[in-house]
């Protein structure tokens, strides 16, 4: 729970207010590999802490995923010559996303898969406030904003099955 | 020139009669694309015996599934599947890997 709402503050911060000004085009690439590594690194612990056969596949997944559009990410950025730019932004997401695995590697079975999952629906929830309030709209690069918009539809899904999961442990 | 003209003309006629002739005895090839996370079209109606193809356009990894129906497993970015539709009725299916994705195949 209290990873689950560092995360969350995080997040917050993301989608606007730890910017004083709009994040620039190497921040907001820097901003996008850190929130899939941050969710890959999550998803990582539930393959193999993970109790029920779903949560573990749906971590395998949120792996599989994330890493795919980090991998166009990076070509993305290669080819325009981009370098992505640290800021407070990754930091707040690096380091909440490191709290929240610490957090879930002190949890088993049934409490496991309560907090990974629960984590995760708060987690793309807040991402896709993220994309929809601060990224897209301040991406300049035409090809870095369309790559955004194209992970948009994944990012959702990911929320969907999420929250099917999560309805599912509830019950 | 004249005759040259109407008789390529009745060429012309004489390879699309044979042409639709062909087309309406062997089955049909249809496509469903999946990209952005999404089957197009979402809904495909076909005629038993057509075959579908799903074709992989996303950068994720999709199945078509529709329980004990049929099953694609996994279809990798850039692959695609192939199979023939031989059961007539209406089958919604999913992608197993990502449950929010939804589409249709109707075989008549």
């Amino acid at each position: 729970m209290k990873a689950t709402r560092i995360l969350f503050a995080v997040l917050v911060a993301a989608s606007g207010a730890a910017f004083a000004q709009a994040p620039n085009d190497a921040q907001i690439a820097h901003i996008v590999v850190t929130a899939n590594q941050v969710d890959i690194d999550a998803g990582k612990v539930a393959e193999t802490h993970g109790q029920s056969a779903e949560v573990k596949a749906f971590g395998k997944q949120m792996v599989t995923d994330h890493t795919a559009v980090n991998k166009q990410a990076t070509a993305l950025v290669t080819k325009l010559k981009v370098k992505p730019e640290d800021n407070p932004t990754s930091q707040s997401l690096k380091s909440g996303g490191d709290a929240n695995v610490k957090h879930l590697k002190t949890l088993k079975g049934a409490a496991f898969d309560k907090a990974y999952v629960d984590q995760e629906v708060t987690y793309h929830q807040q991402v896709l406030d993220a994309i929809d309030k601060t990224l897209i709209p301040n991406a300049k690069n035409a090809e870095l904003k369309a790559l955004i918009e194209k992970v948009r539809p994944a990012i959702d899904g990911h929320l969907q099955h999420a929250k099917q999961l999560q309805a599912k442990l509830g019950k | 020139m004249l005759h040259i003209a109407l008789a390529t003309i009745a060429a012309a006629g004489a390879l699309c009669v044979a042409a639709s002739g062909a087309a309406a005895a062997a089955p049909a090839k249809h496509t469903v694309t999946i990209a952005d996370m999404r089957y197009e079209p979402a809904v495909l109606t076909v005629k038993k015996g057509d075959s579908v193809t799903f074709v992989n356009k996303d950068i994720f990894p999709h199945t078509a599934t529709a329980a004990g129906q049929f099953d694609s497993r996994t279809i990798e970015p850039q692959r695609k599947w192939t199979f023939r539709a031989m059961r007539a009725g209406e089958f919604p299916y999913i992608c197993t890997l990502h449950p929010n994705m939804k589409g249709t195949l109707k075989v008549e």
